[in-house]
This record gives C-alpha cells, sequence and structure tokens, in this order.
C-alpha cells in the first residue's frame, strides 16, 4: 500500500469482505490517498481519527449494524468527513434514504475505477475546504471576542453601511472617537480593510448585537 | 376482527330471542283465542237466562191480567195449571184468591211478597231455594194474585245451552243482595292448577229476579299450542344454523382467498429476497475482479510500471472471478427443484382447470371477461404433479387475462379447451389479445425474457421447465385472426 506523509487525506474503508477491502484500498491507493481498512463497523465509529482530513466509504449491507444505521450515527455525532455509501443492490428507496441521512454520495457495487476515484477525490476535496471554513470561522470568533462592547456597536453599525459621522451621531459620540474606535478593531480583527472585516464578520457583527 | 369473532354468538343470540318471541306469540294468540270463545259463550248464556226471566215475567202479568181459573169465569177451572206443561221449568203455579189463601207450605213467606210486590208494583221473588234448584216469584193483583215456582235446572233446555258439557267451565247462578242469598252451581268446573283464569259475571236482565251469572275456567298449561310452538322453534333454530353454518362458510372463503392473496405475496418477496441475496453474493467478488483489475491496469500503465503489485492484483482477480462462479453454483444448487418424476399422479383436468378458473375469477369479473371451458371428454385424466400443473395453467391463465387487457372490452375472449390427441391430454389456453409479436415468439420461453414492463421473465420459463419435468411439453403460438395460445400437453394417464 502506497503511503504518504501523514498530513496527506485519509481515506477509510469499512467492509466486511476482506478481497472488497483490499482490492478497494489498492485501487485507492493508487492515486495516492491514503487507505485506512476497517472489517467491523463498529470499532470503525469507536476508534477512527475523527480529526483526521479525508473521506469515508462503506458498504450499506454490513454485519453488526447496517450501513444506514451506522450513516445515521456518525452524522448524529457530527463527523464532518463525507460519506460514500456502497451497496452491491441499491434501490431507490434505499439511495434516498442514504442521501436523506446525509451520505455524500451513493454508488453501486461493482465500481468503476474512474467513478470511484474521481468521488473520492471531490469529497476529499470537500471536506479539506470545509475543515478550512471551520478554522476560519473560529478564529474570527475567537478575535471577535476580544472587541469592547461599544467596539461590537460600532462594527455592527460600519456593517450596516454607516459612515464615522452618522455612527457617531447613532452612538452619541465624537467623530474623532468613532475614528480611535474604529482603528481598534481593525486591529483586534486583524483585518487590512473594510471589505474583510465586513466579509468576515457582518454574521458576528449582526448576532452580536443585544 | 373482534366484530367479526362475535358476529355468530350474536347470532346465536337473536336467534333464541326470536324463537322465544314467536313462541310467546303464538301461546298469546292462542289465549286470547280461548278468552274471545270463552266470552262469546258466556255472553250467549247471559241473553237466554236474561230471555227466561223476562218470559216469567211476562207470564205472570198475562196471568195477572186475565185472571183465568176465577170461580165462574169460565167453562175450565184453573186453565194454568197447564203452563208446566208448555214451559219446562215453571214447576208451579200458585194462585191467591182474595180473601184466600197461598196453598202449600210456604204461606208466610209468599204472603210476605205479595206485599212487597203489591208495594213494588211488580214481581217480586219469594221463598227461594236456590240450594234445591228452585225459586218462587209473586205478582200481586186483584182480584187473585198469582205465583210461579220455577225449576232452576230445566230454565234453558240442555239443547240450546252453549257451553260445552265436559264441565270445564263452572257455571253458577247467584243471587246477590237478597236475603236469603244463595247460589244455584249448575257445574263445578276445573279450576285447579296452573294456567290463565277467565271470569265472566253479568246482572239478569230482569228486574224481578236479581241473579248473576257467573262463568269461570281456567286454560291450563296444557292446553297451549305446543305443537305449533315448538315447530315455529324448529324453524327458527334450523334458520339460524343454516345462518351461521352460511356466515362461516363465507369467513372460510375470505379466509382462503386471503391466503391465497398471501401466498402470491410471499412468493414475490421470497424471489425479491432471493435477487437481493444473490445481488450481494454476486456483487463482492465481482467488485473485488473490477478494483483489482482496475487497479492493475493503472499500476501497469505507471512509469517505470509497478510489476509486483499489478501482479498481485491480477492473482486477486481471478480468484475472485473463481468465487464469483462459486457463488452461482451454490444458488443453482440451493433453488434446484427436486424431481417432479417421482410425484406423478393421475390428475382430472376439469377438476384442475375449474379450480384455476376459480382463482383468477376476480380478474375475469375486473375485465369482464367470461372464460369458456370445454373438457372433451369430461374425464380427461393426465399424469402430472398437482401443485405443478396447477402453476402451469394459473401462469396461462394469469398471462392470458394480462393480454386482453390490451384489447377493448366487448373483444375479450378466453378459451380453455382440454382434449386428447396422440396419447396426450392436450390444454390450449387461448386469448383474443394482440398476441406475440414474431421477434418475442422464439424467446419468450427463456428466463429474464419478459415484454412486460416491470415483469421478471421468468413465469413461462418456469412453465416450461415445469411441463418437460412431468414428462410433457408447452409451446406458443398466434392465432387467427387474433391472439396468443399457448398448448401443454402432458401424457395421459394409463386407464
Amino acid at each position: 500500500m502506497t503511503m504518504t506523509a501523514s498530513s496527506s487525506p485519509l481515506i477509510h474503508l469499512i467492509d466486511d469482505d476482506a478481497a472488497v477491502r483490499d482490492s478497494l484500498a489498492l485501487l485507492i491507493s493508487t492515486v495516492g490517498l491514503r487507505v485506512q481498512t476497517w472489517a467491523d463497523p463498529l470499532a470503525f465509529a469507536t476508534a477512527f481519527d475523527r480529526e483526521s482530513i479525508g473521506a469515508i466509504v462503506m458498504d450499506v449491507r454490513m454485519p453488526g449494524i447496517g450501513g444506514l444505521a451506522l450513516l445515521d450515527r456518525l452524522v448524529g455525532e457530527g463527523v464532518d468527513q463525507p460519506i460514500v455509501m456502497l451497496t452491491g443492490h441499491g434501490t431507490v428507496d434505499l439511495c434516498r434514504r442514504a442521501f436523506k441521512s446525509g451520505a455524500a454520495e451513493f454508488l453501486e457495487k461493482p465500481v468503476d475505477d474512474e467513478l470511484l476515484l474521481e468521488t473520492l477525490q471531490n469529497a476529499v476535496r470537500a471536506h479539506v475546504r470545509s475543515r478550512q471554513r471551520h478554522t476560519a470561522d473560529r478564529q474570527a470568533r475567537e478575535r471577535f471576542a476580544r472587541l469592547s462592547e461599544r467596539e461590537r456597536e460600532v462594527l455592527a453599525l460600519i456593517v450596516g453601511g454607516l459612515t464615522n459621522k452618522e455612527i457617531g451621531r447613532a452612538l452619541g459620540l465624537s467623530p474623532r472617537t468613532v475614528e480611535t474606535h474604529r482603528a481598534n478593531l481593525f486591529d483586534k480583527l486583524e483585518a487590512a480593510t473594510l471589505a474583510r472585516v465586513i466579509r468576515q464578520y457582518a454574521e458576528l457583527a449582526e448576532a452580536g448585537l443585544p | 376482527m373482534n366484530l367479526a369473532a362475535r358476529r355468530p354468538l350474536m347470532l346465536l343470540l337473536a336467534t333464541a330471542a326470536l324463537a322465544m318471541a314467536g313462541a310467546v306469540w303464538i301461546a298469546r294468540g292462542e289465549l286470547a283465542e280461548r278468552r274471545a270463545a270463552f266470552e262469546t259463550d258466556a255472553r250467549i248464556a247471559h241473553r237466554l237466562l236474561s230471555q227466561r226471566a223476562a218470559q216469567h215475567d211476562a207470564i205472570l202479568s198475562t196471568l195477572a191480567l186475565l185472571q183465568p181459573g176465577q170461580p165462574g169465569g169460565g167453562a175450565e177451572a184453573a186453565p194454568e195449571q197447564r203452563l208446566p206443561a208448555l214451559y219446562p221449568q215453571v214447576r208451579q203455579v200458585l194462585r191467591r184468591d182474595r180473601g184466600g189463601d197461598w196453598p202449600g207450605p210456604h204461606g208466610a213467606a209468599l204472603r210476605a211478597a205479595e206485599a212487597a210486590s203489591r208495594a213494588a208494583r211488580r214481581a217480586v221473588l219469594a221463598a227461594t231455594d236456590l240450594a234445591h234448584g228452585t225459586y218462587t216469584m209473586v205478582l200481586a193483583a186483584d182480584p187473585a194474585s198469582y205465583a210461579l215456582q220455577i225449576d232452576l235446572d230445566a230454565l234453558v233446555p240442555a239443547t240450546e245451552w252453549p257451553l260445552p258439557r265436559d264441565g270445564a267451565v263452572r257455571v253458577a247462578l247467584v243471587l246477590d243482595g237478597q236475603l236469603p242469598s244463595g247460589e244455584r252451581v249448575w257445574a263445578p268446573g276445573r279450576l285447579d292448577g296452573r294456567g290463565w283464569r277467565f271470569d265472566f259475571s253479568k246482572h239478569l236482565a230482569a228486574e224481578s229476579q236479581p241473579f248473576d251469572l257467573q262463568l269461570a275456567t281456567r286454560v291450563g298449561w296444557g292446553a297451549l299450542p305446543w305443537g305449533w310452538m315448538a315447530a315455529w322453534v324448529a324453524a327458527v333454530a334450523a334458520t339460524g344454523v343454516a345462518l351461521i353454518a352460511w356466515q362461516r362458510q363465507q369467513a372460510d372463503s375470505r379466509r382462503t382467498h386471503e391466503l391465497l392473496r398471501l401466498g402470491q405475496v410471499g412468493r414475490l418477496n421470497a424471489l425479491g429476497e432471493l435477487a437481493a441475496g444473490m445481488a450481494h453474493e454476486l456483487n463482492q467478488p465481482l467488485t473485488a475482479v473490477l478494483a483489482n483489475t482496475q487497479a492493475a491496469a493503472r499500476l501497469l500503465a505507471d512509469e517505470p510500471p509497478d510489476l509486483e503489485p499489478a501482479r498481485g492484483a491480477m492473482a486477486q482477480a481471478v480468484q475472485q472471478a473463481r468465487r464469483a462462479s462459486e457463488v452461482v453454483g451454490r444458488l443453482r444448487r440451493a433453488v434446484e427443484r427436486p424431481e417432479l418424476g417421482a410425484q406423478l399422479q393421475p390428475l382430472r383436468l376439469d377438476a384442475v382447470l375449474r379450480q384455476a378458473l376459480d382463482l383468477v375469477e376476480p380478474d375475469c369479473r375486473r375485465l369482464g371477461v367470461a372464460p369458456s371451458l370445454q373438457c372433451e371428454p369430461a374425464t380427461l385424466t393426465v399424469q402430472g404433479e398437482p401443485v405443478a400443473l396447477e402453476q402451469i395453467v394459473h401462469n396461462l391463465l394469469t398471462n392470458a387475462l394480462h393480454a386482453l387487457e390490451g384489447v377493448p372490452a366487448a373483444q375479450r375472449r378466453l378459451a380453455l379447451d382440454a382434449s386428447a390427441a396422440d396419447g396426450a391430454g392436450v390444454l390450449a389456453v387461448r386469448d383474443s389479445g394482440p398476441g406475440i409479436a414474431p421477434d418475442a415468439l422464439p424467446h419468450v420461453f427463456e428466463p429474464f425474457f419478459s415484454t412486460r414492463a416491470g415483469g421478471l421473465g421468468l413465469g413461462l420459463s418456469l412453465c416450461e421447465t415445469l411441463a418437460a419435468g412431468m414428462g410433457g411439453a408447452l409451446t406458443a403460438h398466434n392465432v387467427a385472426p387474433r391472439g396468443a395460445e399457448f398448448r401443454l400437453s402432458l401424457p395421459l394417464a394409463a386407464a
């Protein structure tokens, strides 16, 4: 099995059939993705690395816990890796249920290599983006928390499109004071431009208003 | 469900109630009839006695007016003494001339009565002796007063008496409100025991003779029309039993149909389960084969080619292909049908056909098709396995009915013809549907070949296999002017 650096994306592959597991793992590894295989769905659910970047591939029909039940459980626990379901006897109903439960993709066995690999690469890309967004959100929240009460009021009015003068009138401050708050909050938010402040903090600012 | 289970019990109770009510109604009718007859008789008796009493008044009045038997009054002395000959109830006529005295032992009583009569200006009773069945009535007059001694028991001749002489009715004449009081019982009646008592009491319509006619009788339980009542109860019970039996039969028939439908659904489910299992069992090795070969292709396409893992992948692919083939073999062995040869037995074709038609009867009704059935000879008997033959005929009928859905209702025909030819029993199932497309005709018995959307394409394939298993054959043709005909031939049973 080709292994790349530990920070490269990791595919979790769950299937109770060893031949299927091994062959799919081999196939997936040919495009440079790391694969961790699991025979037992419950062991996977308790032991897999939730922080890893990548995707989960699993069969619908597995002993112990069905694929759909496992899907529900993972989604319920907030697992954010995209989950690709594989099935040997796909019905429209099964497919609908899988998507409704939050599956990223639903593929029929036997699955063609291009379809599977493309699906996995897309899933990994989506997961990377989602993690980045998540990180950015968290950082933004942390910075936002540093603002004083007054600075948050000023930020909300900035996001609302008001000029310094108008903000001063609205809050009963002199334009100069507003200007000082403005400079401080740009500093604290580590934002260089007004556009960036608005893009990253508009939601937080509006939610932060009493 | 619960209601259906309680229904026979409710029916039973209703039947019992109806039987009881009917019997009571019959008994009441009989009692009312008897009471009416009793009262009619009583009124007739009362009228007769009243007429007699009035007659006595009339006789006395006539005597008082004409004063017969007066000394020197006529050639004949005491012609009133001839009255007892004319009226059987008149025992004696007495006369007291002016200044004379009443003859006989009751002179004092008669004198008192005469005084009362004179005061009341009508006849009055005197010297009544009801115990001995006699009373005397006196009418005061001038110059002579007269008295009649009446024989109670001869009041009404037996031939005119309306009441039956069997003694069931108590008949009494009661002197009411007079002294001495008393009564004359003509018949004691039979008033003891259980049952219903009828009473009648009426004053005679004659002021001079204040008698009450009192009648009473009792109708015992034995007099009820037990025969009719029993007949009614029996009739109701028979109807109730028939109803319950009919209801049970209906329920049975419903259950049979339900079971049949369940069986069909069950077969479909089993088939679906089989297909799902087969798909999984086969798809696993196929997935591995595909993934291995495609991984190998990718590894070989690398520069330089990654030979060792590619070889391993190909070896895996071969192994998994073998596994798939084993799965197919195992499946075939699992669903292989047992040999039919050992279970062959003589089967009457007409019975099989009728049963099969019975099963598709709801569909026929829905489509407005009246299937025609001809079996020549009627006793045509083939060698076959009952379930297999039933399955074939049912499938052929179902197919024919499906085909008929495609033509207008007026043109739907379905014919079953069974006949003997060349030592074989031949059943032809012919429909007037669109027929089989010429290019489809060679394939109709192939598995998974279906012209029907959603059809599995296993029905006819199974039929042909079953027919062959019974030593017979199944063929398909189109017929003129339109329609398809399936011919099933099976060996005739040895006579």
